[in-house]
């Protein structure tokens, strides 16, 4: 083997390439699948919730926070608490994103997200320091804000702004709470360039609307979730008065199925991509099946000679099958190798952190090995059925 | 040790004719005979070789070796008896390409009876004298020395029998004789040694010698006493 580099490089190369490319694949996979998991948790918070949205469901996916019509309103969401029974209790949400944001000569332009009361636990947020809105707020209209993490530095440098007096709009806000970092969206924003405030202040005092961007059901059971997506549908369009035949006016999203959604779109290109890894591994089985086959016709004398000292047809055969599958083998450990290397390349270039999944090492050295015993055993046996007598003549 | 009777082979050309290239052969080996096999080529003597080193079967007849009968034997079982009874000298020597002397000679004790053992291979090498040459590759070395390893190696698993198949055939006279040494060597220390030739002056070291003509033995008789190994 060691005789003839060139060659058993050759026979290496299929295989350290299909191998390769499935350590990478199997890698980035598993970092963008978690990666996007991560994001979704950060956007929607806990999984046992239905999103509904106000308009008819066109931007499919993603939560559109703008252009929000004028559709759900404060009724609808005390309507769906009281009276569906498989919900739990609901989070609402008005927002705005045009308001300024200001203390004493500082400014910053947040999201400002009228919140109720729950909100915090809906979406699984924590607090860094302070307060959350408390449901007396909520009663009282008070003029209370938590600021998300990215807005606390800006508006106040290294200042505590707990119990400081901010201005929304023209409006003078005391400073609760601030809100631990979440980190990116989906679509890679921040999350934390927010202020959160009262439901009921933001509806009546600041953005004089009635309506909701958005009201975030919690499941009892997220298990029957379909069965809550239907009462809740009937149950409004039954107080929005739509016809049979119409459309609904809302959008319910539930995260459970945009996460199967998106994860089943992961899984397919990975089977894609898979399928492509598996044709180069099996181009590289039959180089290896190639070359061992030259080999043997070269080795005949060898062949020979190893019967004539007392090899058995047995012996020859193994002699060749553990050369092929060694030879793959080899292969495969250098393709992990390589995977590897690349693995933190996309990974780098992707800015995630690399992550190898330990798995595929005891299976890729398995499937190498595999391979070199699949297409080695052909040329093993054509090894073991040279016949001594023709091959030692000279 | 070696008893054959009727043997024959046929050969299948590649238009389908068959061709004899043993007939009828019947003789005895006694153990510790030093016996020579000559003919012309073509006459029959490698395949009667080939039978011998249980390379190839017989088409009909019997081979026994140390009485036992070899004809249906098995490859595993056939395999076993080249391992450990047997020891081939070539006349191509065939040696391994970029493998040492050392790593030739302990190929067939993967094969054979003990573990690979690179003192043992060292030793058999220094038999052969050529001890200071175990390292040094095959296409390193003179045509004597190529098949003095190859000795080295058919006797690395202490064979009773050794078959050498025109061994000097690729040697000039002086490295012919010093292989030939060798062979009488092993010849005096008990060793049953059979030798296919076409050379005089190799059959003459050999205590008896059969000769074949047309694949048929035509002659069977014991040579003027055997070649003194002082003579060298």
């Amino acid at each position: 083997m060691s005789r003839n580099r060139l060659r058993t490089f050759l026979m290496m190369l299929g295989v350290m390439i299909g191998i390769c490319s499935l350590t990478i694949l199997d890698s980035v996979g598993e970092n963008t699948r978690r990666e996007t998991m991560k994001r979704f948790k950060n956007m929607i918070g806990t999984f046992d919730t239905v999103i509904i949205r106000p308009g008819a469901g066109k931007t499919r996916g993603m939560v559109s926070l703008t252009n929000v019509p004028p559709a759900l309103k404060f009724d609808d969401a005390q309507a769906l608490a009281q009276e569906i029974p498989e919900v739990r209790q609901v989070a609402l949400l008005q927002n705005a994103f045009d308001i300024d944001v200001k203390y004493k000569d500082r400014s910053a332009s947040p999201a400002i997200f009228g919140v109720s009361a729950n909100w915090l636990d809906l979406r699984g947020d924590e607090l860094a320091s302070g307060d959350f809105i408390s449901p007396d707020d909520i009663q009282s209209l008070a003029r209370v804000a938590v600021l998300g993490s990215n807005v606390a530095p800006e508006l106040f440098a290294s200042d505590d702004p707990l119990g400081k007096t901010i201005r929304i709009g023209d409006v003078p806000f005391q400073v609760k709470g601030v809100l631990q970092s979440r980190g990116a969206g989906p679509g890679g924003a921040s999350l934390d360039d927010l202020v959160l405030i009262p439901v009921t202040t933001a509806s009546k005092r600041l953005f004089n609307r009635d309506f909701l961007t958005m009201v975030i059901a919690q499941l009892r059971d997220p298990v029957k979730s379909e069965a809550a997506i239907a009462k809740i549908t009937a149950l409004l369009r039954q107080r929005h008065h739509i016809a049979a035949s119409a459309l609904d006016d809302f959008t319910l999203t539930s995260p459970q199925a945009v996460m199967a959604q998106v994860t089943q779109m992961g899984s397919i290109l990975s089977t894609i991509l898979k399928g492509i890894a598996a044709i180069a591994m099996f181009i590289g089985g039959a180089v290896i099946m190639s070359l061992m086959l030259i080999s043997v016709s070269e080795r005949r004398k060898e062949i020979g000679l190893r019967r004539s000292v007392g090899a058995r047809r047995r012996d020859i055969l193994l002699q060749f099958i553990l050369e092929a599958s060694l030879v793959s083998t080899f292969g495969g450990v250098i393709g992990v190798a390589l995977g590897l290397a690349g693995t933190n390349l996309v990974a780098r270039m992707q800015h995630l952190p690399p992550i190898f999944v330990w798995q595929s090492l005891e299976w890729t050295t398995a499937l190498s090995t595999g391979l070199g015993l699949v297409f080695g055993i052909y040329p093993a046996w054509r090894a073991a059925q040279v016949d001594p007598v023709k091959a030692l003549r000279t | 040790m070696i008893e054959v009777t009727r043997l024959s082979k046929i050969y299948q050309r590649d238009d389908g004719t068959p061709v004899a290239a043993l007939k009828d052969i019947s003789f005895t080996v006694e153990k510790g005979e030093f016996l020579t096999i000559r003919g012309p080529s073509g006459s029959g003597k490698s395949s009667l070789l080939n039978i011998l080193g249980c390379l190839d079967n017989p088409t009909s007849g019997t081979y026994r070796l140390n009485g036992e009968e070899l004809s249906a034997y098995s490859d595993k079982q056939l395999s076993y008896i080249r391992a450990w009874k047997i020891g081939f000298v070539f006349q191509s020597f065939n040696l391994m390409p970029r493998t040492t002397a050392l790593e030739n000679v302990e190929i067939p004790m993967i094969y054979g009876p003990g573990r690979v053992d690179r003192k043992k291979a060292f030793a058999a090498l220094e038999r052969v004298g050529l001890g200071g040459r175990a390292y040094h590759f095959g296409t390193e070395l003179s045509g004597g020395e190529q098949q003095r390893v190859a000795i080295a190696r058919a006797l690395i698993n202490d064979p009773p029998l050794i078959l050498a198949d025109e061994p000097t055939g690729n040697l000039d006279s002086a490295a012919g004789a010093k292989v030939m040494g060798t062979l009488s060597q092993l010849h005096q220390e008990g060793r049953t040694v059979v030798l296919v030739t076409h050379d005089d002056a190799v059959a003459a070291y050999a205590e008896r010698e059969i000769l074949f003509k047309d694949a048929v033995l035509v002659c069977d008789r014991k040579t003027s006493v055997g070649h003194p190994v002082a003579a060298l």
